[in-house]
């Protein structure tokens, strides 16, 4: 239902014509987040300045039942910050700036829209950063990050997001104006803050966060090994967690992805090898020193064809960059592609990568992978081509037999992504029906008139899994996992 | 009651059976809560019989109060109502255990010693220390929110609850959050649940993220001269690469009641980690608490056990502020001290901002509201901080307010999400903030 001029005169008289998009061409920007299969623009984007104006905004849409969509950089993967019902999109693109840093009480106030990597650069010298570091943190906002709950691949020793937020400045969906927690990090009452991240926007707008900042670590060590096959590589993984060391981060990447990461962005990393393990530990030298020794140990003892330290930041930021820009070069190993964000218990990985390989299989697909392996978070990138007959729907089986495969792991149906529009239809897959009805009760009271978000994180909607059609081209380079 | 207590009583016995009620008059008042004395005690034996005994509760529109342990019942305004308390020890199974994933899945009557003890084999553990918390419950110490000395590297419950069995105020059994390490399918519901004190579901089962039991450990304590050379210690140690995985600071009544060695003021620090770093991080500690004018003497495990005798006071408040100063509420605590002739100990999470203070000797109760709880909770929370009564006899709660004021735009939607999932005020009514 298209907006009433009325509506749009309210909207320009809260954020003033600059802070308008109404336009044709200019909407079309705000489609679709980086999931390009749901398309859905709004009437109108309104790009606040002031968490009163995001107020403003929401009473109104109250008042007139008007659906309200916020978006941070619309890096999400999950058909979140998309709108297949029209109404308004929130931006905060305009609200993206460092209000405080705090070194003595180790936190930092910021706006939503700031990039979750400034943060960290602006802290470097003071000696601190901001742990989060999903893929895409040189480009995401600290408010999506909140909004999504983020991970990334450091998160297997720092946790994610909601470990770090110690408060939350918001705009609920009834309008109300909220400060929840901050920087004392308790406070008598329910958590409000920590049911608010993850939200994904179907409670309410975040439009401030107070973030902890951790100390940079005395020291960093980066090793990549190479096997021959996933299975080696994963029972590696295995084996490291079994052993009691929790690396800060153990990344796994297969041989289709290798292969296109060094026809790309030439990382360095072996050409040939069936999987590649990154693994960083960092903390004290002398800790680090002591743990680098038994996981090569480890890594020799599951046949690895090569172990490699980085020697310099260079070395280091160069196997890094391989790792974070891996979904920029699936260009080039695919047209399209369905990706995942399952989770499966860690003691699990090997057995998952047998299955995984066995429902490509069947399926005559391409599953590529490139993931968190020491949380046990996959990420299958099932590729297809939508030009050819029956590969979707071959591709769309498959996502669907290894989702069933995790879950009946013991797993979880999104680790860090989120649920979004893409995965409300699998949660009845991991939650009963008592479950969900709790979820959809606890949403009602932060958003009686069910304006934020509609469609996305719960099923119940009718809007949840429709509008999934595949994109006309292929998904743009600059995608991060 | 709406039905007759004998009928009630046979319908009680039927979901758990008899030998699980308690309903003699001098057992019962081992059960009161803040001098309520339930009309019955209840041990269901799963969470089925929970969810059983709540339908029930709830159609006869009982109040009910779930109970682990019973150490931390002190918690919480006096009950508006009090008809049954469920007791929840006999859930005390181990149901997932994979030690490979560093995940359990238990019931929340296990106690924190029977967890830790299950786990040792496996040289992993749950990293949660509430000073005397070994008889504590799994599922109490997630819904007071207890930490301790460990909360410096791992966090609290929050951080550790992964997924959540629970029992709604109507009976109904819930399930929120996952098994694995890592998810963010659907709202994170095991963080509605840790800290609310049993007023909006009655935890039965959670599912714990594990650690590993580190290779080796040692203990410190950092003797100081001065609160302000404490505070200049904890600012340089917290800005150093050193690592402690346990840290708190307790004060000179604080290391006498506990039974450590007597200093002004001290830091009690472990590291763990592999043994060469232990040592390596052992010797910048000693060498940047020289730096400080104070004496790192390294001590025995058994010093951190000692820390729950240190809180065992009538009176416990609990103080939570900007954690940069932390000392300076400690200082306002003493300076009450002397005010008011009691004795104050002081217990203190380092990081966090949070200052545990334990009162001992007054003699009249609602001259310490008026005198020590009032005016402090009124200068913490111009802060933005906090104060708690942690513990306290019923005339000192009644006296001043036990969770202190909330912004009331919050504290609506907290009364909006109880009126939804307990709309007749069966789960411990009155008990939390605002009155929910």
């Amino acid at each position: 239902m298209p907006l009433s001029p009325q509506v749009l005169r309210e909207l320009e008289r809260i954020v003033g014509a600059a802070g308008l998009v109404v336009s044709r061409e200019g909407l079309l920007t705000y489609e679709c987040d980086m999931h390009t299969f749901y398309k859905g623009a709004p009437e109108a984007v309104v790009l606040p300045e002031s968490a009163q104006q995001v107020a403003e905004i929401v009473r109104l849409c109250r008042r007139d039942r008007v659906p309200i969509v916020p978006r941070g950089s619309g890096t999400g993967l999950i058909g979140g910050a998309m709108a297949p019902e029209g109404g308004v999109m929130v931006s905060m693109t305009r609200m993206n700036r460092i209000v405080e840093i705090d070194f003595a009480n180790r936190c930092a106030t910021v706006q939503p829209g700031l990039i979750n990597l400034w943060l960290s650069q602006a802290t470097r010298e003071g000696g601190y950063f901001f742990a989060p570091d999903p893929s895409s943190q040189m480009v995401s906002s600290i408010g999506g990050n909140a909004s999504t709950n983020a991970g990334g691949p450091h998160c297997l020793k720092y946790g994610i997001t909601v470990n770090h937020i110690l408060g939350l400045e918001v705009v609920t969906g009834a309008g109300e104006l909220l400060r929840l927690g901050g920087k004392a990090h308790e406070r008598p009452g329910y958590d409000l803050t920590g049911v608010m991240v993850g939200a994904e926007g179907t409670l309410g707008l975040v439009t401030g966060v107070v973030v902890r900042l951790t100390h940079l670590p005395e020291s960093v060590k980066t090793i990549l090994a190479s096997f021959s096959t996933i299975e080696d590589a994963s029972e590696t993984v295995s084996a490291i967690i079994r052993a009691g060391i929790i690396p800060a981060a153990l990344e796994m990447l297969d041989e289709v992805v290798i292969r296109a990461i060094e026809e790309g962005i030439h990382a360095g990393y072996p050409k040939g090898a069936g999987a590649v393990l990154l693994i960083e530990l960092d903390g004290p030298a002398a800790e680090i020193d002591a743990q680098a020794a038994p996981i090569e140990a480890i890594c020799r003892e599951h046949l690895a064809l090569e172990i490699r330290v980085a020697r310099s930041e260079e070395e280091r930021a160069l196997l890094w960059k391989g790792r974070k820009e891996a979904a920029g070069v699936f260009g080039r190993l695919t047209p399209n592609w369905l990706l995942q964000d399952a989770v499966v218990p860690r003691s699990k990985l090997p057995e998952i990568m047998r299955e995984l390989q066995a429902i490509g299989a069947r399926h005559r697909v391409v599953i590529a992978n490139v993931f968190h392996a020491g949380d046990g978070n996959l990420h299958p990138l099932i590729c297809y081509d939508d030009r050819v007959p029956g590969e979707l729907e071959r591709a769309k089986h498959a996502n669907e037999d290894l989702l069933h495969a995790c879950l009946r792991l013991g797993g979880s149906v999104t680790g860090e992504h989120g649920v979004g529009l893409d995965k409300c239809e699998s949660l009845p897959l991991q939650f009963a029906e008592a479950d969900l009805n709790f979820m959809a009760r606890l949403r009602r009271t932060f958003d009686p008139d069910s304006i934020m978000n509609p469609g996305k994180l719960l099923p119940s909607h009718p809007a949840c899994g429709e509008g999934f059609r595949p994109a006309a081209r292929p998904l743009p380079s600059g995608t991060w996992i | 009651m709406a039905v007759s207590t004998p009928a009630l009583h046979d319908a009680l016995a039927e979901l758990v059976g008899r030998e699980h009620l308690l309903r003699d008059p001098a057992g019962l008042a081992r059960y009161a809560v803040d001098g309520l004395v339930p009309g019955v005690v209840a041990r269901p034996g799963s969470g089925e019989e929970v969810g059983r005994l709540l339908a029930l509760c709830a159609a006869e529109r009982l109040a009910v109060v779930p109970r682990g342990a019973g150490t931390a019942q002190a918690l919480g305004n006096p009950p508006r109502r009090l008809d049954l308390v469920l007791e929840l020890g006999r859930l005390a199974g181990v149901h997932e255990y994979v030690p490979e994933d560093m995940v359990a899945t238990v019931g929340a009557g296990l106690t924190l010693a029977g967890l830790g003890a299950h786990l040792a084999p496996h040289r992993q553990r749950l990293a949660l220390d509430p000073p005397g918390g070994g008889p504590r419950s799994v599922g109490g110490v997630l819904a007071t929110n207890a930490s301790g000395p460990l909360r410096f590297r791992y966090g609290t419950g929050r951080d550790l609850l992964l997924g959540v069995r629970f029992v709604q105020a109507d009976g109904t059994l819930t399930w929120g959050g996952a098994k694995v390490v890592k998810s963010v399918t659907g709202y994170d519901v095991p963080k509605l649940l840790v800290g609310s004190l049993g007023t909006l579901g009655i935890i039965v089962e959670a599912t714990l993220r594990l650690h590993p039991m580190p290779p080796a450990t040692r203990s410190w304590q950092v003797g100081l001269p001065s609160p302000a050379a404490a505070a200049a210690f904890l600012a340089a140690l917290v800005d150093s690469p050193l690592q402690p995985d346990r840290a708190v600071l307790l004060d000179a009544v604080g290391l006498r009641r506990a039974g450590l060695t007597a200093d002004p003021i001290a830091l009690l620090l472990s590291i763990a980690s592999v043994a060469e770093a232990v040592e390596q991080q052992g010797r910048a500690l000693e060498a940047l608490a020289r730096v400080h004018r104070g004496q790192a003497a390294a001590v025995a495990e058994t010093a951190w056990s000692a820390l729950g005798v240190a809180v065992e006071a009538p009176v416990l408040l609990r103080l939570a502020s900007e954690p940069r100063r932390l000392l300076d509420w400690a200082e306002a605590g003493w300076a009450a001290a002397g005010r008011l002739g009691v004795e104050i100990a002081v217990l203190a999470q380092p990081g966090h901002g949070v200052v545990e203070m334990a009162v001992w000797g007054s003699p009249d109760l609602r001259h310490l509201g008026q005198d020590l709880v009032r005016p402090l909770r009124a200068a913490v929370e111009a802060e933005g901080g906090s104060l708690v009564v942690q513990r306290a006899p019923v005339e000192l709660k009644r006296s001043c307010e036990v969770w202190g004021s909330i912004n009331p735009e919050v504290l609506s939607i907290m009364k909006r999400i109880k009126s939804e999932f307990d709309p007749d005020d069966v789960l411990s009514p009155g008990r939390f903030v605002g009155g929910l």
